[in-house]
């Protein structure tokens, strides 16, 4: 019973971190700017570009693909804030000398930034479909919603491994930085994976969002699940291929701290 | 003389901290090329006109360009206060102006340099070119537009000082400027009131005058698109001339030089 | 009489503080409550006092760092408010810690980049940079990184940044705080050889043996008033009338301190908890009246060590900003 309430105490800590990391910049400026300001920005830019290069018959390719990428945001950089947090306010040593499941402790970092990145989608796209009049309305809405769902939990996965990461390596945000704006090239965001070459589309494929881009798209043009199933699978299995690697990175960590070489971690 | 040395110590400091800087060396290196090769990616089709490629070849260097103005010449005071060093900056006899300048000049520099990596990208990955580019009215264009830059650079960085709502919009603000500037594409594709907007921020005008200095076609109204640019670029550091007798005024009033 | 190196005249500063996101509150915290101070070219002023009590508030004020609400100052003639150029060049300041200094930068690169900020001709400053690092023992490692200094190098770097314009008034904010006592007494001789050569310094402090032992006046702060002010002989003369009677014993109850506490004749009474005992500290007017009736207060509990002595600066600094507030 203690240890149960004991592991119920330290995810609780957890989400309550995550939390604070998320509402850190918590004034009205700030969740203007964050929230709103940025993703139409993107959106608005990508939108404007794209039908510049290709054609205003494209705005919904262009809206759909940002709007969509904007979960990594949330996912990725969201886990990293959590992690600075929790070395922020002394909560690290904690966490890795309690006796807490150590999995349950790791998951507990994306939970708050799932619900975030689906949110994030959701206003994108709102707002990008007002502005420039985009019909996203007649396509196959819930499988829309699923792949946004999944979307969040597969780049969230992305952004475990960057938390663990972010533990032992002081320039982890950086690398971070990279890889999320790198998804737009390689996430079939803005054109399709196939101009990418050869190797760069093996990339593109073993990172989250390019299969439920993919999946999206095809749910706007009034797919049904079983004609996305298989990308959607896809998709899944990569997040977790990601969450595993950042768990074993977090494990590793552990091993580490364990072993007195905490002074780089904090 | 001795602003001259200082401003000139300033702007050493800042590039030798840029060069041991992860963020800096992204931000002249990854963030444009990432953007640049977007753009290349999605222009590399059939059907793509040589001024769609121009845009392809130089937007994502002018992104870098002003990315790296606005976040860290614009941050010239912010970074003091991260870094703890604000009160030992106020403190001494040069005048903050001064200070910040020779920062902001050091940004320009390292902005420049994202023209390296994605104009690379753009000839050798995709065989783009600037056939018409008529190099004197280029460089013209390329000087005003810098100038531009500078003087929003000195104007953001009293701003994002005293008011951390701002800073904290940085990245909106940050994206929506590629969209109103016309970094990446004309602007004359945006609504006209988004395009009443552009018209208020002088690099609109220099990239215009840029642009068209790449391609016969299209307007040539380079005298009034250099003016625009230089004046409104003038009004800006008017601005900015208000803004750091603010900031100074505000930050010894409160206190909160050592605050981060 | 030469004319003051540093003038205050009745100055008051309050911050105003703001909590909450959508139901703002106001808090004012009263910094300094009309302090008036005067100190001689040359002569190295303490200014005295716990944590929070306007020591830094002051400081920055006179090194133009901060507006004062009401009140003046001036050093060396000049006005702290309106002539902050000509002063900024006459005066070096040093407030320390593990702030103000670029840490990826080398000592020497943080020296040269301040003296340039301060206008010193290169000649001039490579001159003075050389001497600063041989003096303040830095010679040598001025090609590293800030961030490897020890926490003592790091606070010598910030005093050589300070020495940098070679100020006629320095201003030294709790320069010892966070040193080991090898490193802050070096600190204390160097900054007393300064005073020697003629700089006027203003030294800020919370420790009582440090202020006692360097500094030629004292002004004792508390909550933003000066409570006394003199001589360190003068300010014990404050409570030469006072003894101190001290005792150990474990287990002493709030209510028997109360009882103490009430004694005719006890001024005050402090509690420090030590390892295995608390040591009890009375300030009173007739120690030998007290120590009559500890056996009779604290029954049942065993005392150790009863001793009575002369009060030290450090009582007298309890006695001007309250119980259980000393080092």
């Amino acid at each position: 019973m203690t240890r149960a309430l004991s592991q119920v105490a330290v995810f609780g800590r957890s989400i309550w971190l995550q939390y604070v990391a998320l509402f850190q910049w918590a004034t009205i400026p700030g969740y203007i700017g964050y929230k709103l300001i940025l993703p139409v920005a993107q959106i608005l830019f990508f939108v404007e570009f794209g039908v510049f290069a290709t054609g205003q018959q494209n705005a919904l390719y262009f809206a759909l693909g940002n709007a969509l990428q904007l979960t990594a945001n949330a996912g990725i950089f969201g886990v990293i804030a959590t992690v600075a947090n929790e070395r922020q306010f002394g909560t690290l040593p904690v966490l890795l000398g309690s006796p807490a499941n150590r999995l349950v402790t790791f998951l507990s970092r994306a939970i708050v930034n799932v619900i975030d990145g689906v949110l994030s989608v959701l206003i994108g796209l709102l707002v990008a479909a007002i502005v420039f009049r985009l019909d996203v309305w007649h396509g196959n809405l819930p499988l829309l919603a699923l792949c946004i769902v999944v979307i969040s939990l597969t780049t969230a996965g992305l952004g475990l491994l960057f938390g663990s990461l972010g533990l032992i390596m002081r320039d982890a945000i950086v690398v971070a930085n990279i890889i999320y704006y790198g998804l737009l090239i390689t996430g079939g965001v803005n054109f399709p994976v196939s101009r990418l070459p050869g190797a760069m589309q093996t990339v593109a494929y073993a990172l989250p969002l390019t299969r439920g881009v993919e999946a999206a798209r095809e749910a706007v043009a009034g797919a049904s699940f079983t004609q996305v199933a298989s990308l959607l699978a896809g998709e899944l299995a990569v997040g977790l291929a990601w969450a595993a690697l950042g768990y074993v990175v977090f494990r590793a960590f552990e091993g580490y701290a364990r072993r007195g070489g905490l002074q780089d971690a904090y | 003389m001795t602003y001259v040395r200082a401003a000139a110590a300033a702007f050493y400091i800042s590039m030798r901290l840029r060069f041991i800087s992860g963020f800096a060396i992204m931000g002249f290196l990854v963030f444009p090329l990432i953007l640049a090769a977007v753009g290349l990616f999605v222009l590399n089709k059939p059907g793509t006109t040589a001024t769609q490629w121009t845009y392809g070849l130089l937007g994502g260097g002018l992104i870098g360009y002003w990315g790296i103005t606005y976040l860290d010449a614009g941050n010239g005071i912010q970074i003091e206060r991260w870094n703890g060093t604000l009160e030992q900056i106020f403190a001494v006899p040069t005048p903050l102006w001064v200070i910040v300048l020779g920062k902001a000049l050091g940004g320009l520099v390292w902005g420049m340099l994202s023209f390296i990596p994605t104009i690379a990208l753009a000839y050798f990955g995709f065989h783009a070119l600037l056939p018409q580019l008529d190099a004197g009215r280029f460089a013209i264009s390329f000087a005003v537009l810098t100038f531009s830059f500078l003087a929003i650079a000195l104007s953001l960085s009293p701003l994002f000082a005293m008011w951390r709502w701002a800073f904290t919009m940085i990245n909106g603000f940050e994206l929506g400027t590629y969209v109103l500037c016309g970094f990446m594409f004309p602007i004359t594709i945006l609504p006209g009131w988004l395009q009443a907007i552009s018209a208020l921020l002088p690099p609109t005008w220099g990239t215009r005058a840029l642009y068209a200095a790449t391609t016969a076609e299209g307007p040539h109204d380079f005298v009034a698109w250099w003016v625009a640019t230089v004046g409104l670029s003038l009004v800006y550091l008017g601005m900015s001339v208000f803004l750091f007798r603010l900031v100074d005024r505000r930050a010894r009033a409160t206190g909160e030089l050592a605050l981060v | 009489m030469a004319s003051p190196a540093i003038e205050v005249r009745d100055l008051r500063k309050k911050y105003v503080t703001h909590r909450g996101t959508f139901r703002r509150t106001k808090t004012e915290n009263v910094a300094l409550d009309g302090i008036s101070l005067a100190i001689r070219p040359g002569e190295l002023f303490g200014l005295l006092g716990p944590n929070g009590a306007g020591k830094t508030t002051a400081t920055k004020i006179l090194t133009t760092l901060l507006l004062p609400d009401s009140g003046s100052a001036t050093v060396l003639g000049l006005d702290v408010v309106r002539q902050t150029s000509a002063l900024r060049r006459r005066i070096g300041f040093v407030f320390g810690g593990e702030r103000g200094l670029y840490w990826r930068l080398s000592g020497l690169d943080n020296l040269r980049y301040f003296a340039d900020l301060y206008g010193i001709a290169p000649d001039v400053s490579k001159r003075r940079i050389g001497d600063m690092l041989k003096r303040l023992g830095l010679s040598g490692r001025e090609h590293d990184k800030v961030e490897h200094y020890s926490r003592g190098m790091k606070q010598r770097l910030h005093l050589a940044r300070g020495l940098l314009n070679d100020p006629e008034v320095l201003f030294l904010d709790e320069p010892t705080i966070g040193l080991d006592p090898v490193g802050a007494r070096e600190l204390r001789l160097l900054i007393r050889e300064l005073a020697d050569a003629g700089k006027t310094i203003f030294l800020t402090t919370h420790y009582m043996f440090e202020a006692d032992a360097i500094c030629d006046r004292i002004a004792v702060i508390k909550k933003g008033s000066i409570v006394a002010e003199g001589t360190p002989g003068s300010i014990k003369q404050l409570v030469e009338d006072l003894g101190v009677v001290e005792f150990e014993a474990a287990g002493v109850s709030p209510d028997r301190l109360r009882i103490l506490r009430e004694l005719p004749g006890v001024s005050s009474v402090s509690v420090a908890d030590h390892e295995m005992a608390q040591l009890v500290t009375v300030h009173c007017v007739r120690p030998a009246d007290v120590m009559t009736q500890l056996g009779v207060i604290l029954e049942g509990i065993e005392l150790q060590r009863v001793s009575s002595r002369d009060p030290t600066l450090e009582d007298a600094y309890v006695q001007l900003v309250g119980e259980g507030e000393s080092q």
